[in-house]
């Protein structure tokens, strides 16, 4: 059986264990021994529990064991606590034992390097041989809420409420924080894993298995590094499409340090965080920056169903944060809903004179819970609105409680969400409680409220078209291309050729132009009279990657005259800059008409495989680095998201009177760059830069190209 | 000193100090995985094996001893 495979068995065991042993227990509190212990006890766990222990007899009134071999029963979970120079010890018994699910909190392994590495390599080997699986090491451990299960298996203070979030961490410290910001706000888990140095199971078997636990519906987490990046997206997307369970990510490392001097645009453009940004879009991962974010979206999420539409009611009881709430909504591209006429003539009949009847109602600063029913009320039986927002500000006559609790009552004979901003802080927490308890998504800021319910409507609308195919052209030559990089590698080249570029580009019929190699003044007059003017002449030599820097390349030639003196000038100037660089000739071919640059990239992630870049070419990339970024393979979608995605796409796309350019070329040659860098894992990073767009339909062209391996 | 006096004294120092029995005390018994030694009592035995032999050791080699035999091995390279 495939480890992932036995991962999903072993899994349930480790959330659903009808006996747990804890091995390396101790007596002390205040220890990590000692209270995950304690805390496993504390938590109402539905099964037996058996401390492991050398020295004692019992540990809370518990028996205790020696060795888990001396315990008389199976058992389904160890949790090891001991220290890490003789947790494989513990698992080796364990594997004797026939335990076939453990959690290690035991730091000491690959974190610290070293020996460190070979202890968590050994937990591995011992794991492979007990079909056993594994969480951690450095962990704080799993909790599971369910009642079926109640265990908290860690050494996290308190056990959370029951819920339907689950929570995954790479980090142990943050899992704390996490779980003493969501006791406040009274937001309740149905899993909390912790799960460490992910040696065994990681956070891939982990999405996997909550894909199918019918107690998750909205998943969210927490991650240092990813390893496996085309694993995750593909578990994020089958999670997505069969569930429509939303995947919320926080991703440390925004910050790059990582921008390492490359040989090509693409790879210096292309850090590893804009890559993740990019996949994680692509994947329909939705990607969080903090923990209030990742919260607020997922409570927006689990409590309320999705919006059917963007139309927007705002009831508020004050003008001003009225239309700040207004701003914040259209600002996150969602519509003020228009009222009906009968929805306005209720409001009329029934609220007073001054209150505003058109959105944002406004139910004046008076308002008691009343009249926050007459204008919820009013708001959702209007089939032109898809969700309601309700604001209130805190008056010395505003009953905060009741209101709280009138927006849940009446919010609950609808299917349309709900969401609240009761602003303030001290006085407006007793309602602020209410709607916590009643799972009611409250925002302390109206801009938290639109940017989680925009959120939560722009996944309803892309669940469905996420699995967009990519596109495979069947015209493509491999084997050309196949020859020339194998020609390449056994020269010991880091880099092709323009000439080698070419060919290769051809061969996955992106459009080249035909050039030819001349080696005198001579021949170069008889190519341009051949293939017309204007000219393009460019210098060709192994050794030289930017040939403008040595004045390798001479455009709009026009008369034979003048590629006769090119051909000289560009191989005196060479000679000139580099002296010792080889020199194969000048490559000649018609200079491309004028039209928009931009650039087409791509480059290998360790994490992620092939990633392709656009933006605009020239200085633009390089200043403004406007760019986007897509995982390879493409579909017709992801090409097309790259290309609009850019912030100067209007000048693409026509504006202000602009022509607009040919945008299903540079889709074709986004495609088809994205299918080679597939099938040819040896490229390392490519350039196609710039490549000239001309008008719509009038094509596009290869003007430099640049391939590393 | 011969290696068996120093197997005698350090299997005493070790049951003394972990209060155990000295039949529990066996040549491959781990300190930690059998005899239930923690941390702060790693480093007490440590203290204690230097005060019995009068000697003073590697604390890092010291503390990255596993077992008894291990241990009786290591501090006969420190006496005669």
């Amino acid at each position: 059986m495939e480890r992932s495979q036995l991962h999903q068995k072993n899994l349930d065991k480790i959330f659903y264990p009808d006996s747990v042993a804890i091995v390396g227990a101790n007596k002390v509190q205040g220890t990590v021994p000692g209270d995950l212990l304690l805390n496993l006890a504390k938590s109402d766990f539905n099964g037996i529990i058996f401390p492991v222990s050398p020295r004692e007899k019992f540990i809370a009134g518990i028996k205790s064991y020696r060795y888990v071999l001396d315990i008389p029963d199976p058992v389904d979970l160890a949790i090891i606590v001991f220290q890490a120079s003789v947790v494989n010890l513990a698992l080796e018994q364990c594997g004797q034992k026939g335990i076939k699910s453990a959690i290690i909190i035991s730091a000491g392994f690959k974190e610290v390097g070293g020996g460190g590495v070979d202890l968590e390599n050994n937990l591995k080997a011992i794991a492979n041989k007990y079909e056993m699986s594994f969480i951690g090491p450095n962990c704080l451990g799993v909790i599971n809420t369910d009642p079926r299960s109640k265990l908290n298996a860690s050494f996290a203070r308190n056990m959370p409420e029951e819920g339907s979030i689950a929570f995954l961490s790479q980090s142990g410290a943050l899992c704390t924080a996490v779980l003493d910001y969501a006791r406040a706000k009274e937001i309740g888990f149905s899993k909390f894993i912790s799960f460490g140095n992910k040696a065994d199971i990681s956070e891939i078997d982990l999405l996997h298995y909550l894909k199918n636990d019918p107690k998750t519906k909205v998943i969210l987490v927490y991650l240092e590094e990813v390893t496996n990046g085309v694993a995750l997206m593909k578990v994020a997307r089958e999670i997505i499409h069969d569930t429509g369970k939303p995947i919320l990510v926080m991703k440390a490392g925004r910050t790059s340090a990582g921008a390492k001097a490359a040989a090509s645009h693409t790879g210096s453009l292309a850090g590893s965080d804009q890559i993740c940004d990019a996949a994680f879009k692509q994947a329909g991962i939705i990607r969080c920056d903090n923990i209030e974010e990742m919260f607020n979206k997922a409570t927006a999420f689990a409590y309320q169903p999705a919006p059917k539409g963007n139309r927007v009611a705002i009831v508020t009881n004050a003008g001003g944060p009225g239309v700040l709430t207004t701003d914040a909504t259209i600002h996150e591209g969602l519509e003020l809903a228009q009222f009906s006429d009968a929805t306005k003539e209720e409001f009329r009949k029934n609220l007073p004179k001054t209150a505003n009847i058109n959105n944002p109602v406004d139910v004046i600063g008076d308002a008691r819970a009343d009249r926050y029913n007459i204008a919820l009320s009013g708001a959702f039986e209007d089939s032109g609105v898809d969700a309601v927002f309700t604001i209130l500000t805190p008056q010395s006559m505003t009953d905060i409680d009741l209101i709280a609790r009138e927006i849940a009552k009446v919010s609950s004979h609808y299917d349309k969400p709900v969401y609240a901003s009761f602003m303030g802080e001290a006085d407006v927490a007793v309602g602020v409680h209410s709607l916590q308890r009643n799972r009611i998504p409250h925002y302390l800021l109206p801009e938290s409220m639109a940017k989680s319910m925009a959120t939560v409507y722009k996944f309803s609308q892309l669940a469905g078209i996420n699995g967009a195919e990519p596109v495979v052209f069947k015209d493509v030559d491999k084997e050309t291309v196949d020859a020339i990089l194998m020609g390449a590698k056994a020269a010991g080249k880091s880099f092709l050729t323009e000439e080698e570029a070419v060919k290769i580009l051809a061969a996955y019929k992106l459009p080249v132009l035909e050039s030819t190699l001349v080696n005198s003044a001579e021949e170069a007059v008889k190519v341009v009279t051949r293939i017309g003017f204007p000219a393009v002449m460019k210098i060709m030599s192994d050794d030289i990657v930017h040939k403008f820097d040595v004045g390798g390349v001479l455009l709009d030639i026009k008369t034979a005259g003048e590629a006769e003196e090119g051909f000289t000038k560009i191989m005196d100037s060479v000679k000139a800059h580099l002296p010792t660089a080889h020199l194969k000739g000048v490559l000649i071919r018609k200079m491309i008409p004028a039209g928009e640059e931009v650039i087409v990239g791509g480059k290998r992630d360790p994490a992620f495989g092939a990633v392709l870049m656009f933006g605009l070419g020239g200085i633009f990339v390089e200043v403004l680095k406007d760019v986007t970024f897509r995982i390879a393979p493409l579909s017709r979608k992801d090409a097309a998201e790259m290309i609009s995605g850019i912030k100067a796409f209007p000048l693409l796309n026509g504006a202000r009177g602009r022509t607009p350019r040919d945008l299903a070329g540079i889709t074709d040659v986004l495609l088809r760059l994205s299918q080679m860098a597939t099938d040819f894992p040896q490229i390392r990073e490519l350039d196609i830069n710039p490549l000239i767009v001309l008008d719509k339909a009038a094509g596009c062209y290869v003007a430099d190209a640049k391939i590393m391996l | 000193m011969e290696r068996i006096e120093v197997e005698t004294r350090v299997k005493k120092v070790v049951a003394s100090l972990l209060k155990i029995n000295l039949a529990e005390v066996t040549d491959n018994a781990n300190f930690i995985f059998d005899l239930g030694a923690d941390s702060m009592q790693s480093l007490e035995l440590v203290a204690a094996f230097e005060e019995e032999f009068d000697i003073e050791l590697d604390q890092d080699k010291a503390l990255a001893v596993q077992t008894v035999a291990d241990a009786v091995n290591f501090i006969s390279g420190y006496v005669d």
